[in-house]
């Protein structure tokens, strides 16, 4: 029997700082190539992995590149523990472990035939930008698709350089909370944005991923805009440590993050008492 | 015939195990009595209450070395020993059970298998056995100085087929019945016990307040629980830095950061809601996962809780107030 836990070698071969600590580590697989699932992807957008290095440990993270990709996979690496402040040291060419993909990621093809509005904060981007990727690749078989992105300063807002190729497909909608000279968007809170949204409500599915403020936001985005709970996709953010649905630290009432989401309908985990 | 081990023979049983096993077992160690190595077999305990921590160290240890790096090269830890532990009671055999089925569900744990694969357990009881709750091989005594080998399994079957075990028919007197505890009344309705403690939260919050404030948080119920897995993972190098090892080890969701997340949100910051959710997984998520509450009555929580919390007492406060809240249904 393969060991789940038993993580792949993986090399950087790019490192790319995408504001002060947050980092998107391009992994690729050493020996074994990446596996298919029965979509023929990587993983599905939305899913995590278990990334780290030997001494350093191991720690969860959306995976953000494109689910078609099968020569590698990105991941962005925010410095905000001890593991991670690891990671940040390593250079090109390292080498890390990965294991995964875990969790269910978001139902793609539910959302096929129906408007998407997307809406994320700061460092909660990545696993939007791997359902981005998978929405631009289908892009014929989706509605109207919006993102909605807010963060602190301009400087904080991740994946700029893909901003460009996405609005080709995609409306994308930007907001932060403190401009810098030069900005010309929006200031202000990702749920002042709604206004700019046109949708067919009864059609639409929503995505989101991103800290707690966001997730109460999104009260004051999905709801407005009329969108069934439903239809309002989370992703959950939770300590996971074994993906597997074993080491419990992830569990949010009788559900576990690693194996039963991380995605969630909202109404699945909305009062939830932890 | 039932095949009958005398009580003196039974050192001479460890002896002969001890030839090709590590045979693990009972003994009494200070004040307490533990699962340890068996040197002197005339020193394994055949009747005793119950062991400071559990069976489930020999599953899943205290801290294990998952894998190791020596220069650049992983290995995964994979012990190959066949081992027997002996003398388990029949709560904590009901207690492994229950732990196979949540670290065989899919995706299985594969340590745990493992060390699952490679041990035989020997359960022994000084009472009436009824359904066997688990285990190879069980004991039963079945008069002043003999026991009846009850087997359950291939490797139960092998052991009871040495020589140590005559056949022999039993006569006599009924087995005295195990004396039950009210918690061991209570867990025999689980669905009960998930709908209460479901309930108490929003409805019977006090007790969750003052329970709050006498747990100190120690985390000592969760690693003497049979029925507790929770875990944490980390790293760890040697000086040099030429070799280092992924190590899990017993983590408890009773002690302050087991929820936190980096960045340094808690999604549970006091110890009420750790104490809540110590009982919530054990009674409501447990039922839910596995129809059945993660508690064998084995009473080591309470008696080792240094701030004196009695579950059994808890339990049973929760379940009066939630039954009386019901509303009365009239035909």
């Amino acid at each position: 029997m393969e060991n789940p836990l038993h993580p792949r070698k993986v090399k950087i071969i790019k490192l790319e700082k995408m504001s002060g600590n947050f980092s998107l580590f391009r992994l690729k697989p050493v020996g074994e190539k990446l596996s298919v699932n029965k979509d023929g992807l990587f993983f599905n957008p939305g899913q995590f992995v278990l990334a780290g290095a030997w001494g350093y440990g191991e720690a969860p993270f959306g995976l953000a590149s494109s689910p078609f990709e099968l020569d590698f996979v990105e991941i962005g690496v925010r410095k905000v523990g001890g593991v991670t402040a690891a990671l940040h040291r390593l250079q090109e060419g390292d080498e890390m472990t990965l294991r995964g993909p875990y969790g269910n990621g978001y139902p793609v093809g539910f959302f096929e035939g129906k408007d998407v509005v997307m809406a994320t904060g700061g460092c909660g981007i990545p696993p939007i930008a791997a359902l981005i990727e998978y929405i631009i690749a289908r892009r014929e078989r989706f509605g109207r698709v919006y993102l909605l992105y807010g963060a602190l300063t301009p400087k904080d807002l991740l994946f700029r350089e893909r901003y460009e190729r996405w609005e080709k497909s995609i409306k994308v909608i930007l907001t932060v909370d403190k401009p810098l000279p030069g900005w010309n968007g929006h200031v202000g809170l990702v749920s002042e944005l709604v206004k700019d949204i046109e949708i067919e409500s009864a059609n639409t599915v929503a995505a989101m991923c991103g800290p707690g403020p966001m997730a109460r936001a999104l009260e004051n985005i999905f709801r407005p805009l009329g969108i069934a709970d439903r239809r309002i996709f989370v992703s959950e953010e939770r300590k996971m440590s074994c993906g597997i649905g074993k080491c419990q630290h992830c569990t949010t009432g009788e559900k576990y993050v690693c194996t039963d989401g991380p995605v969630f309908y909202y109404d699945q985990v909305q009062g939830n008492w932890d | 015939m039932p095949k009958v081990i005398s009580q003196s023979d039974i050192p001479n049983l460890l002896d002969h195990l001890k030839k090709t096993y590590d045979v693990f077992g009972p003994r009494k160690k200070g004040q307490e009595i533990i699962f340890d190595k068996v040197e002197e077999q005339d020193k394994v305990l055949l009747n005793y209450h119950t062991t400071l921590l559990p069976p489930k160290i020999y599953f899943l240890p205290p801290e294990e070395e998952l894998f190791k790096v020596t220069n650049g090269r992983v290995q995964e830890n994979e012990i190959q020993e066949p081992f027997i532990v002996f003398g388990i009671s029949l709560k904590d055999l009901a207690a492994i059970a229950q732990l196979d089925q949540i670290m065989g569900k899919k995706t299985a744990d594969a340590f745990y298998l493992n060390r699952r694969k490679l041990s035989t357990l020997v359960g022994i009881s000084e009472t009436e056995v009824g359904v066997p709750p688990g285990g190879d091989l069980i004991l039963e005594k079945v008069s002043d100085r003999e026991y009846q080998a009850l087997a359950l399994t291939a490797k139960g079957r092998k052991i009871a087929s040495l020589e140590f075990f005559k056949d022999k028919e039993i006569v006599g007197k009924a087995r005295p019945q195990e004396s039950r505890t009210k918690l061991d009344e209570m867990i025999l309705d689980s669905e009960l016990i998930a709908k209460a403690v479901e309930w108490s939260r929003e409805n019977y919050s006090p007790i969750w307040e003052r329970l709050g404030k006498t747990c100190l948080g120690c985390g000592i119920c969760t690693y003497v629980c049979p029925l507790c897995y929770c875990t944490s993972t980390e790293d760890k190098t040697s000086f040099d830095r030429s070799v280092c090892a992924r190590c899990r080890k017993w983590d408890a969701c009773t002690l302050p950061g087991f929820a936190k997340i980096s960045g340094g949100h808690n999604f549970r910051p006091d110890q009420k809601e750790r104490y809540f959710n110590w009982f919530y997984h054990k009674f409501v998520r447990a039922y839910k996962e596995f129809g059945q509450v993660q508690c064998v009555a084995c009473h080591r929580c309470q008696k080792y809780c240094p701030a004196g919390i009695n579950i059994e007492k808890v339990l049973e406060e929760i379940i009066v107030a939630f039954q009386k809240a019901q509303p009365v249904r009239k035909f």
